[in-house]
C-alpha cells in the first residue's frame, strides 16, 4: 500500500472517524483505524462493535493496499506533520512509513485481516431526510435520555417512522427521549411508504456520532432492521478532502421503548406565553443559588405575574419576576432548573408556551412547530 | 382511630358536630364510608347505601370524601407510632398493629400516652386494644370504643374469648358465622368446648386447626411491617472457610444470581444505588466494600470482592453480597416521576 495525501484532508478524515475508538477498547485492533488505499480514495474505517464509521478521503493512490494503525496516535503524528504533502507507506511487516518533509516516521500497525468488517444488513427499511431538519430535531430532545444504565432501553433517542394514516395526512418521524423525569418529543412530516411503519432505540453514544455528523451536507439515508441501523451521510464535494458518503453502522437499543403517550397530558390547564430568552435567563438567575442538595427552582404564577425563587440552606435565596400575560387561578409549581432550561436552550423559536395545572402535576412546554417537554415537578414539603 | 373520617369532619366544621354526620355517597346512589356516633345511634354504619341512611335518619348531614386531608392525619399519627417502634403494620388508614414487646414499659401505658398524643396534635380520640397477639388486640381495641382501651391479659384470654360471638374473631365474616351458628357455635365458647379432632371432622384440618387456635385466643402471626426497605441482601456462612479468592469468586457467582431472584420476586421498583459485598473472615471480623451501582454481574462484583478479600489476609467465613435502594428524597423535595411503567422492565435488565 502506497498513497500520497493532503495532510488537511488526511486530518480530516481521521478526526471524523476518531470518538468512535473508546480510551479503553477491550481488543487492541479496535484501537486501530482500517485504512484501505484504492483507486483516487483511501477509506477510513473504525469501529467499537456497537458502532462503526467509514469515511473516503481524496487520495492518490500508487499501490492499493490495506492496514491498520493506532488511531488516536495516528491522529495526533498527522495533525503535526511539517509539510501538506503526505507519504504513506506500508511494507510487508505491517509497519508503516509516514513522511512529510524532513519528518519520517515508522510505525507498527496491525494486519487488516484481524479488523472486524462493519456489518452488512439487510435494510428492512429505508428513508431519506435533509440532515439539517433531523440535526434540529435530534438537538431538541437529545438532552433527555438518560444515562442511568438499569434503565437501559432509555439510553438513546426513540425514532419512530409513521405512514399516513386516516387520522394523520401525511407520514411523519417523531423522535422521543425521555430519562423517567422529562420527556421530550419533536414531530416532522415525512413520505413514509405504505407498510414502511417503524421504530428504532438510537444508543446515546451513536446520537452523540451523528450530532456531530450532520453538518456535512444536504440529506441522509438512515436505514434500519430490529438489530441494527445504518447512516449514509452525504458530504458536500467541497475541499475538505471527503469523497461520497460517511457511513455509520450502529447497534440499536434491543427492548421496547416505554408507551410514552400516556405521559403526555391531553388537556390544557393553564397556558402561559413565555419570551424563551427572558424566561431562561431568569431561571439560570434564579438557579444560582442551588446546590446539589436543594436543586429546585419555585415558579409562583398570579395575575400577569410570574415570580421565581430559589433557596438553599447554606447558601441564600433569590427571586425573579417576569411579566407574563395571565388571568387564571394563582399556580404554585417547583422544578429541577436543569430540566426547565434544557428544552429552552435547544429551541430557536422566541415564543413558547408553558402549560401548568398544579404543584404535582408536569410542566409541558409547547411550540406551534410540533414540540414539546414534559417535566416533572419537585414536590416541595 | 374511632370513626375516623366522619370524626375528621365533624372537627373541621363544628357547626355538624352535634348533628349526625355521614361521610361519602355524595352521588346519591353511593354507599357510606363512615358515620358519626350520633348517625349510628339511628342505625347508620359504614357501607350502608345513602338512600338507607337517609330513611333511618332523614336529617343526617353527608359530607363529601376529603382524603387528602384524611391522608395528611393519618401520616401525623403513624409518625407518632414510629417514635414507640419500628414494627408498625398499618390495617388501613386510621388502624395498625404495633409490636413494643422490646419497651422497658407496660404497653398499657403505651397505650395511653399515644392516645393522648393523637388527641393533643389531631384532636382526634384514638382507641387502643392490648394483648399479647394480633387478633386479641384487635378485638381489644373495639371494647371500650369510643376513646377507650382494654386489655387482655394471657390468663384471661380463655374467659374473654368465651361470650365472644365468633363472628369477632378475625377471618369470620357474616356467611360463616352463619354455618357456624347452623352447627350450634355462636360463641367461641362454644367451640372451644369441641376437641381440635371434633373440628377437624367437621371443618376440615386447615380450617379445623385454625378454628381451635382462634377460638383460645392463640395467634402465632407476627406484626409485619412494610416500611420502606433501605437495602436487599443474601448472606451465607461456609461450612468450611473459603480459602482463595477464586472459591470467593465461585460462590459469588451463587450469590448474583440469588439475589437476582430475590429482587426479582421482590417486585421491587425501586432505584438501586449501590452494590455492596461483605466478608467476614475467621476471626470474625468483618469488612463492607460498596461502590455505586450499575449492573448486578460479577463483572460489578468481581473489583468490590477483590478489594474486600484483600484487607485480610485469613480466611473467610461468610460472604455476603446485597444492594442499596435510593432513598427516596432528602425529606425536603422530591423529584417527581413520569409514570412510564418501567418497573417491571428494569428488573428484567439485570
Amino acid at each position: 500500500m502506497k498513497f500520497k495525501i493532503n495532510r488537511g484532508h488526511f486530518s480530516n478524515g481521521l478526526q471524523q472517524v476518531l470518538n468512535v475508538v473508546g480510551s479503553k477498547a477491550t481488543m487492541p485492533i479496535l484501537s486501530n483505524v482500517l485504512i484501505e488505499a484504492d483507486g483516487e480514495t483511501i477509506s477510513l474505517t473504525t469501529t467499537n462493535l456497537d458502532l462503526g464509521i467509514c469515511a473516503k478521503i481524496k487520495a492518490n493512490v500508487e499501490t492499493p493496499g490495506a492496514i491498520t494503525l493506532p488511531v488516536k496516535r495516528l491522529a495526533t503524528i498527522v495533525k503535526e506533520l511539517p509539510n501538506s504533502d503526505v507519504k504513506v507507506e506500508a511494507s510487508a511487516n505491517h509497519q508503516v512509513k509516514i513522511a512529510s518533509g524532513g519528518s519520517n516516521f515508522k510505525i507498527m500497525g496491525i494486519d487488516r485481516e484481524e479488523f472486524p468488517a462493519l456489518p452488512e444488513f439487510s435494510d428492512d427499511r429505508s428513508f431519506t431526510i435533509e440532515q439539517g431538519v433531523l440535526a434540529g430535531m435530534i438537538k431538541s430532545v437529545a438532552y433527555a435520555q438518560s444515562s442511568d444504565e438499569t434503565r437501559y432501553m432509555l439510553n438513546g433517542v426513540y425514532f419512530n417512522f409513521v405512514e399516513a394514516s386516516e387520522d394523520a395526512e401525511s407520514g411523519k418521524l417523531s423522535l422521543v427521549a425521555t430519562d423517567g423525569r422529562r420527556l421530550a418529543k419533536i414531530d416532522n412530516d415525512m413520505d413514509v411508504g405504505d407498510g414502511m411503519s417503524g421504530s428504532l432505540i438510537l444508543p446515546a453514544k451513536t446520537v452523540s456520532e451523528l450530532i456531530r455528523l450532520l453538518d456535512k451536507g444536504e440529506t441522509l439515508k438512515i436505514a434500519f432492521n430490529d438489530r441494527r441501523v445504518a447512516f449514509q451521510i452525504h458530504t458536500k464535494d467541497e475541499d475538505d478532502g471527503f469523497v461520497g458518503d460517511i457511513h455509520l453502522v450502529s447497534k440499536v437499543v434491543e427492548g421496547n421503548y416505554p408507551n410514552y403517550q400516556q405521559v403526555i397530558p391531553k388537556e390544557t390547564h393553564q397556558r402561559i406565553k413565555v419570551e424563551r430568552e427572558l424566561f431562561l435567563q431568569a431561571i439560570h438567575r434564579a438557579a444560582l443559588v442551588t446546590t446539589d442538595k436543594s436543586n429546585s427552582v419555585k415558579i409562583q404564577i398570579s395575575s400577569n405575574l410570574m415570580e421565581l425563587s430559589a433557596s438553599s440552606p447554606d447558601f441564600g435565596e433569590s427571586h425573579e419576576s417576569l411579566a407574563i400575560d395571565y388571568s387564571g387561578p394563582d399556580l404554585q409549581v417547583a422544578f429541577n432548573p436543569s430540566f426547565l432550561m434544557d428544552p429552552l436552550k435547544s429551541l430557536s423559536k422566541d415564543e413558547i408556551f408553558f402549560e401548568l395545572k398544579d404543584e404535582v402535576s408536569p410542566g409541558v412546554f409547547k411550540t406551534l412547530e410540533s414540540f414539546l417537554c414534559v417535566i416533572m415537578p419537585v414536590r416541595m414539603t | 382511630m374511632d370513626c375516623f373520617y366522619a370524626a375528621i369532619e365533624c372537627r373541621d366544621d363544628p357547626s355538624v358536630a352535634d348533628k349526625p354526620v355521614g361521610v361519602g355517597g355524595s352521588s346519591g346512589r353511593g354507599v357510606l364510608s363512615t358515620c358519626n356516633y350520633i348517625a349510628r345511634e339511628y342505625g347508620c354504619h359504614s357501607a350502608m347505601p345513602v338512600f338507607q341512611a337517609k330513611q333511618k335518619c332523614p336529617h343526617i348531614v353527608l359530607k363529601p370524601h376529603r382524603f387528602s386531608v384524611y391522608k395528611s392525619e393519618s401520616d401525623k399519627i403513624r409518625s407518632i407510632f414510629y417514635d414507640y417502634t419500628e414494627l408498625v403494620e398499618p390495617l388501613s388508614l386510621d388502624e395498625a398493629y404495633l409490636d413494643v414487646t422490646h419497651q422497658n414499659r407496660y404497653a398499657w401505658d403505651i397505650a395511653k400516652e399515644i392516645r393522648q398524643r393523637i388527641f393533643e396534635e389531631t384532636q382526634l380520640a384514638a382507641s387502643a386494644g392490648v394483648s399479647y397477639n394480633k387478633m386479641l388486640a384487635k378485638i381489644a381495641s373495639d371494647w371500650k370504643k369510643p376513646n377507650g382501651q382494654f386489655a387482655v391479659l394471657p390468663n384471661q384470654s380463655e374467659e374473654f374469648m368465651k361470650e365472644l360471638p365468633v363472628r369477632k374473631i378475625w377471618g369470620i365474616g357474616p356467611k360463616s358465622a352463619e354455618k357456624l351458628s347452623q352447627l350450634g357455635f355462636d360463641t367461641c365458647g362454644d367451640l372451644q368446648k369441641q376437641s381440635i379432632g371434633r373440628l377437624h371432622s367437621t371443618f376440615g384440618t386447615r380450617w379445623g386447626t385454625e378454628l381451635y387456635q382462634l377460638c383460645h385466643g392463640i395467634d402465632e402471626r407476627s406484626v409485619t411491617t412494610n416500611r420502606i426497605r433501605k437495602s436487599m441482601s443474601v448472606e451465607h456462612t461456609f461450612d468450611k472457610n473459603l480459602e482463595s479468592l477464586e472459591e470467593c469468586i465461585d460462590k459469588m457467582e451463587e450469590s448474583i444470581e440469588e439475589l437476582k431472584s430475590d429482587l426479582m420476586t421482590s417486585r421491587s421498583q425501586r432505584v438501586i444505588a449501590k452494590l455492596f459485598v461483605k466478608l467476614k473472615f475467621e476471626d470474625f471480623k468483618s469488612t463492607t466494600k460498596e461502590a455505586e451501582f450499575k449492573r448486578l454481574d460479577l463483572e460489578a462484583v468481581r473489583p468490590l470482592l477483590e478489594e474486600a478479600y484483600t484487607r485480610s489476609s485469613l480466611n473467610v467465613r461468610l460472604m455476603g453480597l446485597g444492594v442499596r435502594f435510593a432513598q427516596s428524597n432528602d425529606n425536603d423535595s422530591q423529584q417527581l416521576e413520569l409514570d412510564l411503567d418501567l418497573g417491571k422492565k428494569r428488573i428484567a435488565s439485570y
